[in-house]
């Protein structure tokens, strides 16, 4: 005989239906609106008053391009020197217990406990001379982004069954090199994979600390949608925020079917 | 014996050195890119490298009305946020976390949206609902028969931008709490006879405690150091991130930016580590164990 179900009767659990469905609703409406306003001639006259137009889409493009170019590659830079000082400071972190352990992840933490505005100050005021190259755009993306690559990581080397992988290659005569290479590597790819994309969305869609950093020649694609936003039109200030989600969603999706959860600052 | 002793040395001393180089590059980088700054920073604010050492800055911005009522209105901000995501994803954290519950999986999904947004894309968003041309805006106006101000560039719009970014941080949080909970504990409860408003009193509540205190102080910290948001669809209602950039970019005083900064720094640490640090100690802890 079946119980019946608690979730039928229980009332808290109705208002959480309720609570979750409308949450779901205001985190997804602004999207819809978005392409409605972005595919509009005029929206202050009402939505697709003369048909869909590509035309905001196409006008924006032109414009946005170059800074998702920059946003792309200031990304991938940023990857690049998470894997270099990320990966094996995680690799230390999950298998060994070394004295200072402690400190070293409150260290990865700190960023995340001090404001982007605070830290991009702290950049500048420190070395001013690095902000025309972009350089201190780096550094605060790698500063933001280290924390979840490295948190992202450390279970993943810390799995007993890789490290007992890792001990059946020592035992049949693998030397560190390949066991790396052959064993841990691809043992971690999931996880490596998950953390690589988690840092190029946090990249691309960081405003606090870039608004600071950028400079003429180094500028970010969420600093020029800032700008759009201030001064443009509202259908090309649409359009522009429609190619910035293009980008940031296909990678959202993928860590969310990774499994993966980021929180950084808003 | 002494190869014995060797024996020991080596293994307690391969991996400390081993994990030292390995922790080497990072703790180089941290040191260049963030403890030296944040020093420079702390520096600035008490006038080193400029006026020389004093707190002149910290007792100007201390006896400024204006920063006391820039700090109200953001604590104001933060802690009015945290309430109104709490009240919405407290519930739907529960429900999502029931077995039975249909939809969880796109329900789930979809609230994560926020969590790749930068705050400007958020006020913006705002914009498009409560702005100018706004579609409640218009629809307000249709229904009234008369112009009505757009409520994106006040404290409400604000506050509905700042509810959207706490969404997931909130729901996140609690949902990992609420699927801890027994449910041979709840159906305990019940079987006993428990009514189901004792059962969350008694056991749901209870349980969910410690991440309603880390749920909060996550919310109030990312709302109190929130700058694209605020930067988006502040215009009279001025938050303490908008005031440091102001400071810096439109007064060019570094050495107030700085002080602001500092404080700023304190408050969201003091908020994360004060509720948080016993989160934040199971966090890493589950990290490890998962």
């Amino acid at each position: 005989m079946q119980p019946p179900r608690p979730s039928t009767r229980d009332p808290v659990l109705a208002i959480g239906r309720a609570c979750a469905i409308s949450a779901a609703l205001i985190c997804f409406l602004p999207i819809p609106l978005l392409l409605a306003v972005a595919t509009s001639d005029t929206w202050q006259q009402g939505p697709w008053t003369d048909g869909v137009t590509l035309r905001w889409l196409g006008a924006s493009w032109a414009t946005v391009a170059p800074f998702a170019a920059y946003s792309l590659r200031l990304a991938l830079t940023t990857l690049l020197l998470n894997v270099l000082i990320g990966l094996p400071a995680a690799y230390a972190l999950a298998r060994s217990r070394f004295p200072g352990r402690p400190v070293v992840r409150a260290l990865i933490g700190l960023p995340l406990a001090v404001p982007g505005i605070a830290l991009a100050l702290a950049l500048i005021l420190a070395y001013p001379t690095w902000r025309g190259g972009g350089w201190l755009l780096v550094a605060g993306h790698v500063l933001y982004t280290l924390p979840f690559f490295v948190g992202a990581l450390v279970p993943a080397l810390a799995a007993p069954d890789l490290r007992e992988r890792e001990a059946a290659a020592a035992t049949l005569g693998a030397d560190p090199l390949r066991r790396l290479v052959f064993v841990t590597l691809p043992g971690i790819r999931t996880a490596l994979l998950a953390a690589a994309i988690i840092v190029v969305t946090l990249s691309l869609g960081e405003f606090n600390v870039s608004f600071f950093l950028f400079a003429p020649t180094a500028k970010t694609l969420p600093v020029d949608l800032y700008a759009a936003y201030i001064t443009g039109r509202l259908e090309i200030a649409a359009a522009a925020t429609v190619w910035f989600i293009l980008l940031v969603i296909p990678a959202a999706a993928v860590i969310e079917y990774l499994g993966g959860a980021r929180i950084g600052q808003a | 014996m002494q190869l014995m002793t060797l024996q020991r040395d080596r293994r307690l001393r391969w991996p400390r050195v081993e994990a030292a180089l390995l922790v080497a590059p990072l703790l180089l980088g941290l040191s260049l890119l963030l403890l030296w700054p944040l020093a420079i920073l702390a520096l600035r604010s008490i006038g080193v490298g400029g006026e020389g050492l004093s707190f002149a800055t910290y007792r100007a911005v201390l006896a400024e009305p204006r920063y006391w009522q820039v700090l109200g209105n953001t604590a104001l901000l933060a802690l009015a946020s945290t309430i109104g995501a709490l009240l919405l994803c407290t519930p739907a954290a529960l429900y999502l976390e029931q077995p039975g519950a249909s939809g969880r999986r796109v329900l789930a999904v979809l609230l994560t949206i926020p969590l790749s947004l930068p705050g400007i894309v958020i006020g913006f968003f705002v914009i498009l609902f409560f702005g100018r041309t706004g579609v409640a805006t218009d629809l307000a106006e249709a229904a009234l028969g008369r112009r009505v101000p757009p409520l994106a560039y006040t404290f409400w719009g604000m506050l509905l931008g700042y509810i959207y970014f706490q969404i997931p941080r909130v729901v996140l949080v609690l949902r990992g709490a609420a699927a801890a909970i027994d449910p041979d504990t709840l159906d305990a409860a019940r079987t006993l006879g428990a009514s189901p408003w004792r059962v969350y009193t008694a056991v749901v509540f209870p349980a969910l405690r410690p991440a309603l205190l880390g749920a909060a102080s996550l919310s109030m910290a990312t709302a109190f150091g929130a700058f694209g948001t605020a930067a988006t669809l502040s215009r009279s209602y001025r938050v303490l991130p908008l005031e440091i950039a102001a400071a810096f970019t439109e007064r060019f005083a570094p050495e107030l930016a700085a002080t602001l900064s500092v404080l700023l720094a304190l408050l969201t640490a003091a908020l994360l580590w004060s509720v948080g640090a016993l989160g934040a100690e199971r966090r890493f802890a589950d990290e490890e164990n998962r």
